[in-house]
């Protein structure tokens, strides 16, 4: 006809998006028998978390922390000397440590039969996706669709257009070590970045605009975090926004307002911008398919990640917070699976969240500030890592392990953890609240002998009255 | 003699997907020859002329336009068949493919006649069995009888033809799209199909999935489950496994009670709440038995089944009667003014064949207290935490037929004036009586109505007509002495027994609805306005 359409292609299940959330929706999907399109605008599987995201950042976390310890150890009597970074190799590595985990996920698809479109997808009616592409537009007309199309960093308006103006993407490029960087955001992402970068040598400013870092958890899991920061860091302003910011042949000059703000502008060589993700629920069409966007790009879905329209589903970062990819992941495989007729749901209780920063600081389930807010009837238990022999064999004695228990079944509810290796930590104590285990359960585990891992178990030790490693009064009841 | 591909209209050099005949066949006039398909649809180009087949001109992948030959037949002299059929009335819908050349009587082709679309119903009965093969029979002619609920109905024919075939036999059960038999019917030509149906398609032939599977949406994959008391089910003492089973059997989790350590609710803690609501029937407890009595012992007996009304009827009473905690309120209603206005209005009722009973005004009080009482055409939520409020007005009476109690439905009862009522009462109640009742007449009352004033008594408690909240008994009117302005007078008093779901309704509001009643049939005239 007068349009020649393009390639043409049928599916039971189309999957946007190929992510963590994607694209194990896509291979779940395949594995229980439906025929698979998964349509992604990056030539790369993955998504943020695997491409721009999650472990481009760990990797060089963990460079940084492997530059640290060295450094740590030379009061110790072991001293390595300044480190030599040849920033070139390092770039190369985390590139290699991507290359491989997408390179897998493209073998993963293939063994799975599943149809992979590279292009960028915009619905075009309920059962059709327009996919834009070099080679020109094909169109995938789908029984069912799973909408996994994630965020994008929040663009700050007023900003110069300028090189040295960084996203988080632009800043794991690691295209060069600048002397200094000012971090605008003290979130997680902000302060993953400020990590790698302090220990890479750059000298590192945060700016936060509430009056606290990472405000979604404990003030007092952060307040080991911000001790070693304000020791290492040039600068963290609290309260504090920036109100413009100028470009100058030798560096960006930025102006400050509020509480911790300088009197005069500073200069800068880059400014990494970490405010936030917003959800991409309006570059999709999604008002030809008929499902509904909120004004923040958000899809609201039920339980069985159905959104309004009834055959098509939508996960991940683009139906709301947390923004991570094991919750996307999770509901990836309930939208599957209810797209294959199964009676999924997502019911999971708590979601961990994690700040690889150094100290890690994460938590899971009800906080304190939340548990006080919402009048919950909470006991609570702590274990300080300076009483920890695998903590100070590690050189480190800043951290903690708290519990939260509800006062009346005793059951856990809730976790905050802040020291080296949280994040791994943090595991075991989701898992107690998803089994419904009490602080008698925990303390009663065996745990091994010195690991980090006891921290939990002397913290429910602390509850239930039966601790021998710390000497401490009767456990009082918080709330 | 050649036949041609006909005009295409804007289309050219289409493929030829399918050749349905060979040579040496012989075909009727109308018979179809060879399946076009352009990207937009499929046609099939049929014979001009009866005749044998003697050269076939294109086969398939051909791409043909106007004009081409397709084959040449050895035409018959009068080609015409031997018994002329009726041609029906109506040409498929969507024929856009040329007409042929008009004034020929059509050949016959096969076809099915299913059972229609029932609703809600499924496996319903045949119970009568009207035509057999060989019958020459009109379209919309009944063929056979369902009986469903609590109505019957009648299955009409589609086509017109001759019954060559019947799939049914009184005593089986059907489902809408099951067929009913096959008929040799004058041939209704349908040209233009969707791709997707057509055979062979090319279209999408290389691109299916794997499995064949039609990508026209399935337009709910997954089941409802079952309403879960979400906060429950968060507060559980169970595990993510455990969950997912409940999930799976759409447990209430919140429900279960756990026999394991510290309450925990475990896999079997879920599969015996699933067997123990199995094993009592869904009613969550066993009744106490009536006790068997053997009434030979005591004297001569007969046995008569239940009507197929009564068995279904039954247990909806019992159900109604065990889940809802009924409280009746009793009036009376003073009709006299009613009365009147009716007897005066009577006349020009039958003038148009309508009988205007009291029951005519009782249904249309009670749409006006409706309006204003909106709990009372409401019902409880499945889940228990909700009310529904219908914002329409069909209302159900009780019928009493042969068979047993129906109760037919007057849809938007509010948009119908007292002739509009009467005239929905007659015929609903003739069709009552006669047991041919549709589906559709006894669905979607949101309020009932039951009269016994046509044969006496004065109060009773009717049973709630669940899920519906609410139910007004009306019994005989009387003339009784009425104390006013110091002196007994003589009125006309209606007897009013309004059963109501205590659940939903409390007594006060009960009583304010009776009274308003009782209110709005003392002003029986008003109730005869905008009647024309």
């Amino acid at each position: 006809m007068s349009d020649a359409p393009g390639e043409e292609l049928r599916t039971n299940l189309l999957v946007l998006g190929a992510g963590p959330g994607g694209y194990s929706a896509a291979f779940r999907a395949a594995d229980l028998g439906l025929d698979v399109v998964l349509v992604e605008r990056s030539p790369q599987l993955g998504g943020v978390c695997l491409n721009i995201g999650c472990i481009p950042s760990k990797a060089l976390l963990h460079a940084a922390r492997v530059i640290e310890e060295a450094s740590e150890m030379a009061e110790r009597g072991i001293s390595f000397g300044k480190p030599d970074i040849d920033i070139t190799r390092l770039r190369d590595w985390k590139n290699q440590v991507v290359g491989r985990l997408t390179n897998g996920l493209s073998t993963m698809a293939k063994q799975r039969k599943l149809r992979v479109v590279h292009g960028v997808g915009r619905f075009v009616s309920p059962h059709e996706l327009a996919v834009e592409h070099d080679g020109g537009r094909s169109t995938v007309a789908f029984e069912q669709c799973v909408i996994a199309a994630g965020s994008e960093p929040v663009v700050l308006p007023g900003l110069p257009d300028d090189s040295r103006v960084l996203d988080s993407t632009d800043a794991l490029e690691l295209e060069a070590l600048p002397e200094s960087l000012l971090v605008i955001g003290g979130g997680i992402i902000g302060l993953e970045m400020a990590t790698v970068y302090d220990a890479l040598g750059v000298e590192v400013s945060v700016v936060e605009l509430t009056k606290t870092l990472i405000p979604a958890c404990d003030r007092d899991l952060i307040r080991p975090l911000q001790k070693r920061l304000e020791a290492r860091y040039e600068a963290i302003m609290l309260g504090t926004r920036v109100t413009g910011v100028t470009t100058g042949d030798d560096g960006l000059i930025v102006r400050f307002e509020g509480e911790q703000a300088p009197a005069a502008p500073r200069r800068y060589d880059r400014v990494l911008v970490a405010v936030g993700r917003r959800a991409n629920g309006d570059l999709i069409g999604a008002d030809a398919a008929g499902v509904e966007v909120s004004e923040r790009g958000l899809i609201r879905v039920d339980r069985q990640m159905r959104t309004n329209v009834p055959h098509i589903f939508a996960i991940g970062d683009i139906v709301g917070e947390p923004m991570l990819a094991h919750k996307a992941s999770h509901e990836g495989k309930v939208a599957a699976e209810v797209a294959a007729g199964e009676k999924s749901y997502f019911d999971a209780r708590v979601i961990p969240s994690v700040a690889y920063t150094d100290p890690e600081v994460a938590w899971v389930g009800v906080t304190e500030q939340q548990a006080k807010s919402e009048n919950v009837a909470f006991v609570k238990g702590t274990f300080p890592w300076s009483a920890s022999g695998r903590s100070l064999s590690l050189g480190r004695s800043d951290g903690f392990t708290k519990l939260l228990f509800d006062k009346d079944s005793r059951r856990l509810i809730g976790a905050g953890i802040v020291g080296i290796n949280a994040g791994d930590l943090i595991a075991e104590v989701a898992l107690a609240i998803e089994m419904g285990s009490d602080a008698a359960d925990i303390g009663l585990t065996v745990h091994p002998h010195p690991t980090l891992s006891e921290t939990v178990a002397f913290a429910a030790e602390a509850v239930e009255g039966t601790i021998t490693d710390l000497y401490l009064p009767k456990p009082r009841s918080g709330g | 003699m050649e036949v041609v591909v006909p005009d295409l209209g804007d289309f050219s050099d289409v493929e030829v997907v399918e050749v349905l005949v060979g040579v040496g066949d012989t075909v009727a006039k109308e018979d179809s020859l060879i399946v076009l398909e352009t990207d937009k649809a499929s046609l099939e180009v049929p014979a001009t002329h009866a005749g044998q087949v003697t050269e076939l001109k294109v086969s398939v992948g051909d791409q043909v336009s106007s004009g081409d030959v397709i084959l040449l037949l050895d035409a018959a002299e009068t080609a015409e068949p031997a018994e002329p059929r009726e041609a029906p009335a109506g040409d498929a819908i969507g024929d856009t493919a040329p007409p042929p050349e008009s004034a020929a009587p059509r050949a016959t082709e096969r076809v099915d006649v299913l059972v229609p679309d029932l609703g809600d119903f499924s496996d319903v009965e045949v119970v009568e069995v009207l035509v057999k093969v060989g019958d020459a029979i009109q379209a919309e002619a009944p063929l056979i009888v369902l009986e469903t609920d609590k109505a019957s109905m009648e299955v009409p024919s589609t086509h017109a033809g001759t019954i060559s075939a019947i799939d049914v036999a009184v005593g089986d059960r059907v489902s809408g799209g099951d067929r009913v038999l096959e008929l040799e019917a004058a041939a209704a030509p349908e040209r233009l199909k969707a791709p997707e149906s057509a055979p062979g398609s090319r279209v999408s032939a290389e691109q299916k999935p794997a499995a064949g599977r039609s990508p026209q949406p399935r337009s709910q994959i997954a089941r409802q489950t079952a309403p879960v008391d979400e906060h429950g089910f968060r507060q559980a003492h169970a595990s993510p496994s455990v969950r997912k089973l409940a999930r799976e059997l759409g447990v209430d989790l919140g429900a279960v009670t756990g026999s394991g350590v510290k309450g925990r609710v475990t896999a079997d803690d879920v599969k015996a709440f699933v067997k123990q609501i199995m094993l009592s029937d869904g009613r969550g407890m066993a009744l106490p038995a009536v006790p068997e009595v053997d009434f030979a012992s005591f004297g001569p007996i007969e046995t008569r089944p239940l009507t197929r009304i009564q068995k279904i009827s039954g247990p909806r009473l019992q159900a109604s009667w065990l889940n809802l905690p009924h409280v009746t309120q009793h009036d009376v209603a003073d009709i006299t003014e009613l009365e009147e206005a009716r007897q005066e209005l009577k006349e020009r009722a039958a003038e148009r064949n309508l009988r205007l009973t009291p029951l005519a005004f009782v249904v249309r009080v009670c749409v006006r207290a409706l309006e204003e009482f909106p709990l009372f055409r409401s019902s409880l939520s499945p889940d228990g935490e909700s009310l529904i409020v219908k914002n329409y007005f069909h209302i159900g009476f009780a019928a009493d037929t042969p068979n047993g109690l129906v109760v037919p439905v007057i849809k938007d009862a509010d948009q119908l004036d007292i002739f509009g009522i009467a005239q929905a009462l007659g015929a609903l109640s003739e069709k009552a009586r006669s047991g041919r009742l549709s589906p559709k007449d006894i669905q979607g009352a949101v309020f009932t109505i039951s009269s016994l004033g046509g044969i006496g008594g004065t109060f009773f408690t009717p049973i709630v007509n669940a899920p519906e909240v609410a139910i007004l008994g009306v019994s005989r009117s009387q003339m009784q002495p009425v104390y006013e302005g110091g002196v007994f007078v003589p009125r006309l008093m209606l007897p009013l027994s309004l059963s109501y779901d205590h659940r939903v309704i409390d007594g006060a509001l009960a009583v304010r609805f009776t009274t308003r009643l009782g209110q709005l049939l003392g002003r029986g005239r008003e109730l005869t306005e905008g009647a024309r």
